[in-house]
């Protein structure tokens, strides 16, 4: 039985689209068996990171609203450096950029349950 | 920093299909894991009821797309021709449709005796035949936790 690595997980997603942001809602909440906050722009998301609590891993879209994910990310690092930050996209020039700005993670796009697991596994459990 | 996903040149939006067909197979290792005695806590029966609505509803939209097609005798944009597959694509729907109804039994709790666990085996078994997908839920750790 492997151990988990963060117990009682925080996990917040950002994404405009709403498709895509309930599946990876849904994947996680059901991995993770906890409640996943979901926003679909950037400001909200970054709103609640401030008042609210903080979430533990933070999975946004590079391309949203608001603050997009690189300015999300580099809040939150500055805020919680030790706290995980992943990036997605459907824009194969913005690998690079997210190793720069200093992304936990890259998921490219389509994402699929495979790569959701696998975020569980590296991160969370 | 950890990469996931498809190659540089296969990266692209996410289409419907490729939530729907994701969401079925998410749904499909739901219900394995279930089979498999894996603890469901309330978060959990909560996904599996919000991807069996969403699976289900996708299945239902497709299908009906697929009958409107061969009762008008419509040719689709591309021009594919559906007249060879068309049973067996309603019948994968309609199978499709049945494991979101199991699935959400199962959430909430229904009973479940040996041979509704048998009907629910082989129609997973169906439907895995037809997309090609394979998960052996005794490689995610994760699912033995709640």
């Amino acid at each position: 039985m492997s151990q988990v690595k963060i117990p009682n997980v925080k996990i917040a997603v950002i994404d405009g689209d709403i498709m895509v942001r309930d599946f990876v809602t849904t994947v996680l909440m059901y991995c993770v068996n906890r409640d996943v906050m979901s926003f679909d722009n950037g400001m909200s998301a970054w709103r609640y990171i401030e008042s609210t609590g903080s979430p533990d891993i933070v999975i946004s879209e590079i391309d949203v609203a608001g603050l997009n994910g690189f300015e999300l990310l580099a809040k939150f690092k500055e805020k919680h450096p030790g706290k995980k930050c992943l990036l997605m996209s459907a824009n194969p020039d913005d690998e690079q950029s997210a190793r720069d700005s200093g992304a936990d993670a890259f998921l490219a796009k389509p994402v699929s349950i495979n790569d959701l697991f696998g975020v569980v596994e590296n991160f969370i459990v | 920093m950890l990469r996931m996903g498809p190659p540089p040149g296969e990266i692209r939006s996410m289409s419907i299909l490729d939530i729907f067909g994701s969401r079925l197979k998410l749904l499909i290792i739901m219900a394995k894991a279930y089979l498999k005695r894996c603890p469901m806590g309330k978060f959990r029966k909560q996904a599996i009821i919000e991807n069996a609505r969403s699976v289900f509803y996708h299945s239902l939209q497709a299908a009906n797309e697929t009958a409107t097609i061969r009762d008008f005798d419509l040719k689709t944009q591309a021009g594919i021709d559906f007249t060879g597959d068309i049973h067996e694509e309603h019948l994968f729907h309609q199978r499709v449709q049945l494991l979101a109804v199991m699935a959400t039994a199962m959430a909430e709790g229904r009973p479940f005796g040996h041979f509704r666990e048998k009907a629910l085996n082989d129609n997973l078994d169906r439907i895995c035949e037809t997309l090609i997908f394979n998960f052996n839920v005794n490689n995610a750790n994760f699912l033995k936790v709640a």
